[in-house]
């Protein structure tokens, strides 16, 4: 199996990093955590450290610029014993690889690995696991994704750092600080039927491994009352997770399962526009259709940090909302116009968002308190425009930031755009890049809102939203006319956003969106 | 009459099924041949026995044991009429509580002689004559089982014995012979023994209790032989037994295949039971036996190849146990209810009470070794415990199997006082797949008895045992 190793996220408001030295060459044997490579940000030089053991695969070369994220090579993972090496180096990608997919199990070597909670941004110093995907006493593979790490801005996931037999030491829901051991990986330890074969050694032994493996076979085990409970309802116990010791099926387990209809558990990758308006998904499934019934599901860290912040700005703020209505006319005829030589000229395409963007940072420097945090007793007013573009992910909602609104260009915006939204369906947003937004544009309209009232991104002092473009019929010079019209809203802080601000915001926005030509001539 | 469910047999399967099917909101009817409920656990097996167990217990230990616990006793005898009778006031008072048991939950007793009319009727024979048919739904067959008996064993009930007989005796035996020194021969042969009786086991198999594990029957004959003075035979296969009047000759076949005759005042045949099904007509329902007198039902639910017709407890396979055919009772009430229940065989307990108490649950070593799992033994003996020394009870030993590499446990085999309560802890861990790391990691009250299965928990993870 090859992995893929890209560019890690370096610091904040750094995109990019270029390859300044390969350390190794293509087709060298590299070992875990050996530096490979060394980059550069305009800030500093950093060191690669391989990810996997296995040979390297270079993609991009010395002099590269690379963004954030960007594949900077493969590792094909194999075994780097020297003796195989020698014999049959080629050899090794493809079939040690499936080799290991299904005795992943090396001879046991006894060293035991610790699983420490990764740095996963400035400013985060705890997490919480919200997910195992292995239980103790599984067989994990080295970078096999093991557990999933919440905070209160993103997900992530956790890969093995070893091979070996996991055992958890940190439950689900616990909330950990950075580098705290939450697992460990008994490195290379074998699998039942391999230490089946060499049981009859010293009595010492098995005991000793007692800690790592002892709680595997009972995986899955139903108590008697919860075997009952899940015989009647129809589930398999093996698609049941046991809360109790070693992932055993409790009676309140079997009680809270549900009959899974399909097998669809799940599905890693959902689409994007669909999820936002679901919960988060967990980890039971449906109900089958011919079930009446209610479920329960936990919720996630994400969703219970949503839910907190939400209630606390709806209680600490003075949050009150202005409609007007945007005549999408002159803008429909511009995307009509020139939507393929932009794309032509800029590789993205030219959509709503850059006009809304860059309408806004221009309103937002002429009404500086919309663009303003409370702190306290004080007002911060911020110089610069960023903008928070609230994005639906697999796991919920997330807003990445558009920075420096103010000086990009629409190609500029559009592109940031695109790759915001396509980090975030991918769940691979950074800390940083979700942070610190000034002003935020949410679009409901694209799930087909009509009107809304969305509420403020704290600590920011406002929100805009848009909705769907509906043809209606408007007086124009006398004239009623067909116009495809979207409302507009925006939610503001009364506490500081008077509303002369707020609605002469939402006006100006109006008049810009209108007249575009307004943009170009700072009029 | 037409019932939702009928039962025959009122042992504890029979009346433990009928109430669990009252509690579901059945309409239950139990038929039972005797005049009394409760079968042959409470009239002739468990509860009588272990009356007479106790009684002679006591009474050994007053005679034997007293004297090292700085008690005088000058004058002590055996009071057998008295024994029997209060033997038999339990009984009475066990009967009593299972009729108002029928009664409290609304269950029709019918006493007579239960067979088939078809797989709906069951036809009620009484004492007086009389005959009475009810319908039923559903038929539950617990009917139980009897003493096996060959006929050259002569079985007269005055010298040649079963237990049944051999718990109603009015005079403690100068001496008996003992064939089949399996549980019932065991248990009976331990009490007799107690009050005094000379006893001498003859016993087919190479050991005694030889369905356990074979530690267990190897220190329960050493204790017999220690503290009771019994005599044992093994490999030794009878071939005629003759009341002689005054006495009993047992002539059998010895290891070698020469003769050996045995003579002794009484001879109690405990060679094993059979399943009782003799005159319920089950042709009449469609039903038959198979070569070893059993009903044949499915696996998990017990129906029988009469889809309305279900049986459990001895007349079907497994071992003969009471707390066997109550689960099973259970069982078939929550099937017939519609429920899904299950019962793990391998989890149901077996018990001696001999003294010390024999008590096991899951794998044997041998069976272990004969399916080639790789496990590891722990084991503690009572005479390391504090309790038991203080107690003066210190025979015997609590063996843990577990699997080699999961530490699983497999099988727990306990000899010792109050074995028979101890095994609870090792089957509650087992229904939960327990490690023997994990017994020896609970806390166990001291000074206990209990504390030696911690003890050979540890033993077993680690050979890691603290006070041996």
């Amino acid at each position: 199996m090859a992995i893929e190793m890209k560019v890690p996220s370096v610091g904040e408001s750094v995109t990019e990093v270029t390859i300044a030295t390969w350390v190794k060459k293509d087709g060298d044997t590299v070992k875990m955590d050996e530096i490979i490579c060394e980059l550069e940000s305009d800030k500093a030089t950093f060191e690669l450290p391989s990810e996997a053991s296995g040979t390297l695969r270079i993609v991009a070369n010395e002099g590269e610029t690379l963004e954030i994220g960007a594949l900077i090579c493969n590792i094909e993972e194999g075994e780097v014993k020297t003796e195989e090496k020698v014999e049959k180096p080629k050899e090794l990608p493809s079939e040690k690889s499936d080799d290991k997919k299904e005795e992943p199990a090396l001879s046991p070597s006894g060293e035991v690995e610790s699983v420490l909670i990764p740095s996963v941004g400035e400013s985060i110093t705890e997490v919480t696991i919200s997910q195992w995907m292995k239980k103790t006493g599984d067989i994990v593979k080295m970078d096999e994704i093991i557990c999933e790490l919440e905070s209160d801005k993103a997900t992530f996931e956790l890969p093995s750092p070893k091979a070996g037999v996991l055992t958890i030491l940190e439950e689900e829901g616990a909330v950990v600080e950075i580098n705290v051991k939450i697992a460990t990986i008994a490195v290379g330890a074998s699998s039942n039927s391999e230490t089946k074969k060499e049981a009859s050694k010293s009595s010492e032994e098995p005991a000793a491994k007692l800690a790592n493996s002892s709680d595997s076979y009972a995986a899955n085990h139903p108590s008697p009352a919860a075997a009952k409970i899940l015989q009647e309802k129809g589930i398999d116990p093996k698609n049941v997770d046991g809360t109790g010791v070693g992932g055993r099926i409790t009676k309140e387990d079997a009680q809270n399962a549900t009959r899974v209809s399909d097998i669809s558990v799940k599905p890693r990758e959902p689409e994007p526009q669909k999820v936002d308006t679901k919960p988060i998904s967990g980890s039971t499934t449906s109900i089958s259709s011919d079930e009446r019934g209610s479920r329960r599901e936990k919720m996630s860290g994400l969703r219970k940090t949503i839910a907190r912040r939400l209630v606390a700005v709806k209680n600490e703020t003075a949050m009150l909302t202005t409609f007007n209505e945007v005549d999408m006319k002159p803008i429909m005829d511009i995307r009509k116009a020139y939507k393929d030589k932009f794309k032509e000229t800029h590789g993205v395409g030219l959509g709503f968002m850059s006009f809304f963007t860059k309408a806004c940072a221009i309103a937002l420097q002429e009404f500086p308190t919309i663009n303003s945090y409370i702190d306290g007793d004080e007002i911060i007013f911020n110089d610069f425009i960023d903008i928070s573009i609230a994005v639906s992910a697999p796991k919920g909602l997330v807003v990445p930031v558009i920075r420096d609104a103010q000086k990009l260009d629409f190609a500029g915006i559009e592109s940031e755009v695109v790759r915001l939204a396509t980090k975030a369906r991918d769940n691979k947003l950074t800390i940083p890049e979700m942070t610190g937004g000034t002003f935020t544009i949410t679009n409901g309209g694209i799930f087909g809102s009509m009107l809304s009232t969305p509420i403020i991104n704290a600590p920011q002092s406002a929100i805009l939203g848009m909705h769907n473009i509906v043809e209606r019929p408007v007086a124009i010079n006398g004239q009623v006319e067909i116009r495809p019209i979207m409302y507009v809203a925006l939610s503001y802080d009364h506490r500081t956003i008077d509303g002369k601000q707020s609605v002469s915001f939402l006006v100006r926005l109006k008049q810009l969106l209108e007249d575009p030509m307004r943009m170009l001539l700072s009029v | 009459m037409k019932y939702d469910v009928i039962v025959i047999g009122s042992g504890p399967g029979g009346y433990v099924a009928a109430i669990r099917a009252s509690q579901l909101g059945m309409k239950t009817a139990i038929i039972e041949k005797y005049n009394e409920l409760g079968g042959t656990c409470l009239n002739v097996g468990c509860i009588p026995s272990k009356a007479l167990l106790d009684s002679s217990e006591h009474f050994h230990n007053a005679a034997h044991r007293f004297a090292e616990h700085g008690i005088d006793i000058d004058t002590l005898k055996v009071n057998m009429p008295q024994m029997i009778q209060r033997k038999s006031k339990v009984v009475d008072r066990m009967n009593k509580g299972v009729s108002f048991l029928m009664k409290k939950n609304k269950i029709d007793v019918f006493n007579g002689f239960g067979s088939f009319v078809n797989k709906t009727t069951v036809k009620i024979a009484k004492d007086d004559g009389s005959e009475e048919q009810i319908e039923g739904d559903k038929v539950i067959i617990a009917t139980g089982s009897k003493p096996t008996l060959f006929p050259f064993m002569n079985h007269d009930k005055k010298r040649v014995l079963t237990s049944t007989e051999a718990l109603s005796l009015t005079e403690v035996p100068k001496s008996m012979i003992v064939i089949g020194a399996g549980v019932i021969g065991a248990e009976l042969g331990s009490v007799y023994a107690r009050l005094g009786t000379e006893v001498t086991f003859v016993e087919f198999a190479e050991s005694m209790i030889p369905t356990m594990d074979s530690s267990m029957g190897k220190e329960l004959l050493r204790t017999l032989k220690k503290n009771l003075k019994v005599k044992a035979n093994f490999s030794t296969k009878v071939t005629k037994v003759e009341n002689k009047g005054k006495e009993v000759e047992v002539t059998a076949e010895d290891k070698k295949g020469e003769i050996v005759t045995f003579t002794a005042e009484y001879c109690l045949l405990s060679i094993g039971r059979r399943p009782y099904t003799d005159k319920l007509n089950l042709e009449a329902a469609g039903l038959k036996t198979d070569d070893r007198g059993r009903i044949s039902v499915d696996e998990h639910t017990l129906q029988t190849e009469v889809p309305n017709i279900y049986a459990i407890g001895d007349v079907i396979r497994g071992a003969m146990l009471a707390h066997k055919a109550e689960e099973e009772g259970v069982l078939v009430a929550e099937i017939i209810a519609g429920e899904k229940p299950h019962i793990n065989y391998n989890l149901i307990p077996g018990v001696v009470y001999t003294w010390p108490e024999v008590a096991s649950v899951g794998q044997t070593e041998e069976q272990l070794k004969s399916a080639g799992v790789a496990y590891k033994m722990g084991s503690f003996p009572f005479k390391a415990l504090g309790r038991a020394a203080a107690s003066g009870d210190d025979d015997g030993l609590v063996k843990i199997l577990a699997d080699k590499t999961t530490d699983e446990i497999l099988g727990v085999h306990i000899i010792g006082a109050r074995a028979a309560d101890m095994i609870a802890e090792a089957v509650t861990a087992m229904e939960f797949r327990a490690s023997a790391e994990d017994i020896a990691r609970i806390s166990h009250a001291h000074p206990t008895y209990m504390e030696a299965v911690k003890e050979a928990a540890l033993a077993a993870t680690g050979n890691r045992s603290i006070h041996s």
